[in-house]
C-alpha cells in the first residue's frame, strides 16, 4: 500500500463514519421527538442516567470545587490578601464553565461508557439484528430514550453538581482560610447571560455524550473485544466532544453575547 | 427499617471488597517492581501500545484545553483590562490544575478503558487461567509491566501535553484576545515556578497509577462474556474517575 493509497482509504473512512454518525444523529432526534417509546422505557432510562450518577456527579464535584477554592484563595492570599472576591468570581466560573462541563465530563465517563457498553453488547448478542428482523428500527428503539434522557439530565445533575461544588467550595474556603460563608455565598456577579451560556452548554453536552456514544455502540464488532473496545472509543470520544464543544461554545459566548 | 439497614451494610462491604481488592493489588505490584520481578519485553510493548498511540488523542485535548483556558481567563482579563495576566493564568491553571486532570481522564477513558477491556477479554476466553497452567504468574507478567508503563507513559504525555496547552494558550489569546506572544511569554516567565510543572507532574504519575490499579482490578474481575466486558470497562472508568477527583483535592491539601 503505497501513502497516497493509505490516504484516500483513511479519507473514506472517516468519510464513512461521519456519515454513519450524523444518520444516527438524525434518527436519535426525529425518534425522540416522535416518542414511539416502548412504555416506561423513559423513566427507566431517568432512573438510570439520573440517580444513579448523581452521587459520583457529586462526590466529584464538590473535591473540585474544593481544590479550585484552595488553589484561587492560595493565590490570591500571595498576591492581594483579599479574599472577599473569591466566593463571587468562583461561583460566576463555576455557573458559566466549570459546573456544566465537568459534570458532563462525569456523565461522558459514566453514561457515555454505559450506553456503549449496553448497546454494544446487544449488537454482539444479535439482539439488535432481531430488532431489525421485527421491523423494529433500532437506533429508534435504543437510543432515543437514552438521548432525550441525557438531554435532561445533563442539565438537572449539572444544577446539582454546581451546587454541590459551591457548597464544599465555601467549605474550604471556612476551614483552610477563615473566609465567612456571607462572604464566599456572594451570587450579587452572576449574570443572567452567564446561567444561559451554561444551559446552553449542559444542553449541548446532553446531546452529544448519547449520540456519540450510541455511534460508538451500534459499530461493535467481534464478541467480548469489540464491547471493551466501542466502551473506550465511547469514553474517548464523548469526552473530547465535551472539550472540543465548551471550546466552541466559550469562544461563541466571549465574542457574542458574554462580551463585557 | 431491618431492609434499609441491610441494603446500607451490603452496599458498604461491596465497597469494601473492591477497596481492599485494590489495595492487595498495589501492594502485590509495587513489591514486585521494587524486586524487578516483571517481564520486560511486555513492559516495552505496553510502553507503545499506552503511550505512543495516545499521542495525537491527548496533544488535541490539550490544544482545546488551552484555547478554553485563555477564553476563561479572557472574560477576567477584558473585565479589568488585566492582559499582563493572562499568560501566568492560563499556563499556571493548565500545568497545576488543568492538565493533570483533563490529561489524566482522556488517558483513564483511553488507556485505562482499553487496559481493563483487553484483561477482561482475557479472562473470559480463559487465558489468565491458561497462563496459570503454564505456571506463569498472571500478576507479574500482565499487571506490573502495565502498571509501570502507564505510569511512564503518563509523565511524558503530561509533559507533551503542557508544551501543547501552553502553545495553544499562545495561539487563541493572539487570535481571540489581541494578547502578543511576547507579552504572553513575559507575564508567565516571571511568575511561573519550576515547581509549578513538578506538582503537576507528581499528580499526573498518581492519577496514572490509580487509574492503572483500577483498571487492572476491574479487569481481572469480569464475569460473563461480553456484557461483563462492557460493564468492568464501565465500572472502571467511573472508580477511575472518581479516585482522580478525590486524589487531587488531597495532593493540592499537601504540595502547595
Amino acid at each position: 500500500m503505497n501513502r497516497a493509497g493509505a490516504k484516500t482509504r483513511w479519507g473514506h473512512f472517516f468519510w464513512a463514519a461521519a456519515r454513519q454518525l450524523a444518520e444516527i444523529a438524525r434518527l436519535t432526534v426525529l425518534g425522540a421527538v416522535r416518542s414511539r417509546r416502548p412504555k416506561g422505557e423513559l423513566v427507566r432510562q431517568f432512573y438510570q442516567v439520573g440517580n444513579r450518577s448523581f452521587l459520583f456527579v457529586l462526590v466529584t464535584l464538590g473535591f473540585t470545587g474544593m481544590v479550585l477554592v484552595f488553589q484561587s484563595c492560595l493565590q490570591l492570599s500571595q498576591v492581594t490578601g483579599d479574599l472577599s472576591q473569591v466566593g463571587s468570581e468562583f461561583i460566576k466560573y463555576l455557573v458559566h464553565e466549570f459546573g456544566p462541563s465537568l459534570t458532563a465530563m462525569m456523565l461522558a465517563t459514566r453514561v457515555g461508557a454505559g450506553i456503549a457498553a449496553e448497546v454494544g453488547s446487544m449488537v454482539v448478542t444479535e439482539q439488535v439484528d432481531a430488532l431489525q428482523m421485527c421491523g423494529v428500527e433500532p437506533v429508534e428503539y435504543l437510543l432515543a430514550p437514552r438521548f432525550f434522557a441525557t438531554l435532561v439530565m445533563a442539565v438537572v445533575l449539572s444544577v446539582f453538581g454546581t451546587l454541590s461544588a459551591i457548597l464544599l467550595g465555601g467549605f474550604a474556603a471556612h476551614q483552610t482560610f477563615h473566609v465567612p460563608y456571607a462572604v464566599f455565598l456572594d451570587f450579587d456577579k452572576v449574570r443572567l447571560v452567564d446561567v444561559f451560556t451554561g444551559f446552553v452548554k449542559a444542553l449541548a453536552y446532553g446531546a452529544a455524550i448519547p449520540i456519540v456514544s450510541g455511534f460508538c455502540g451500534l459499530r461493535t464488532s467481534g464478541g467480548s473485544e469489540g464491547v471493551g473496545w466501542a466502551t473506550t472509543r465511547a469514553v474517548v470520544f464523548s469526552s473530547f466532544a465535551v472539550i472540543v464543544l465548551d471550546f466552541l461554545i466559550s469562544a461563541l459566548a466571549l465574542l457574542t453575547w458574554q462580551a463585557a | 427499617m431491618s431492609r434499609v439497614l441491610a441494603s446500607i451494610g451490603s452496599a458498604v462491604l461491596a465497597l469494601c471488597r473492591e477497596i481492599g481488592g485494590m489495595v492487595l493489588l498495589l501492594g502485590y505490584t509495587v513489591a514486585l517492581a521494587l524486586l524487578g520481578r516483571f517481564d520486560r519485553r511486555e513492559f516495552v510493548r505496553s510502553l507503545y501500545k499506552m503511550g505512543v498511540v495516545s499521542v495525537p488523542i491527548v496533544a488535541m485535548t490539550a490544544l482545546f484545553t488551552g484555547g478554553t483556558m485563555v477564553i476563561q481567563s479572557g472574560i477576567f482579563v477584558q473585565r479589568y483590562q488585566a492582559y499582563g495576566l493572562l499568560g501566568w493564568g492560563t499556563v499556571y491553571a493548565v500545568l497545576r490544575e488543568v492538565g493533570p486532570i483533563l490529561i489524566g481522564l482522556m488517558f483513564s477513558g483511553r488507556v485505562g478503558a482499553n487496559n481493563a477491556a483487553d484483561l477482561g477479554t482475557m479472562v473470559v476466553t480463559d487465558q489468565v487461567d491458561g497462563l496459570r497452567a503454564l505456571s506463569i504468574q498472571p500478576i507479574p507478567f500482565l499487571i506490573v509491566p502495565r502498571v509501570l508503563a502507564m505510569v511512564a507513559a503518563m509523565f511524558c504525555l503530561l509533559i507533551l501535553g503542557d508544551a501543547v496547552a501552553i502553545v495553544g494558550g499562545m495561539a487563541f489569546g493572539k487570535l481571540l484576545l489581541g494578547v502578543d506572544f511576547a507579552s504572553f511569554w513575559a507575564s508567565c516567565a516571571d511568575a511561573i515556578k519550576l515547581w509549578d510543572l513538578t506538582v503537576g507532574l507528581i499528580k499526573g504519575c498518581v492519577f496514572a497509577l490509580l487509574i492503572a490499579i483500577t483498571s487492572a482490578h476491574y479487569g481481572l474481575q469480569v464475569q460473563g462474556g461480553a456484557v461483563g466486558v462492557g460493564r468492568a470497562v464501565n465500572d472502571a472508568v467511573v472508580a477511575a474517575a472518581l479516585l482522580i477527583m478525590i486524589s487531587d483535592d488531597l495532593l493540592t491539601m499537601v504540595l502547595r
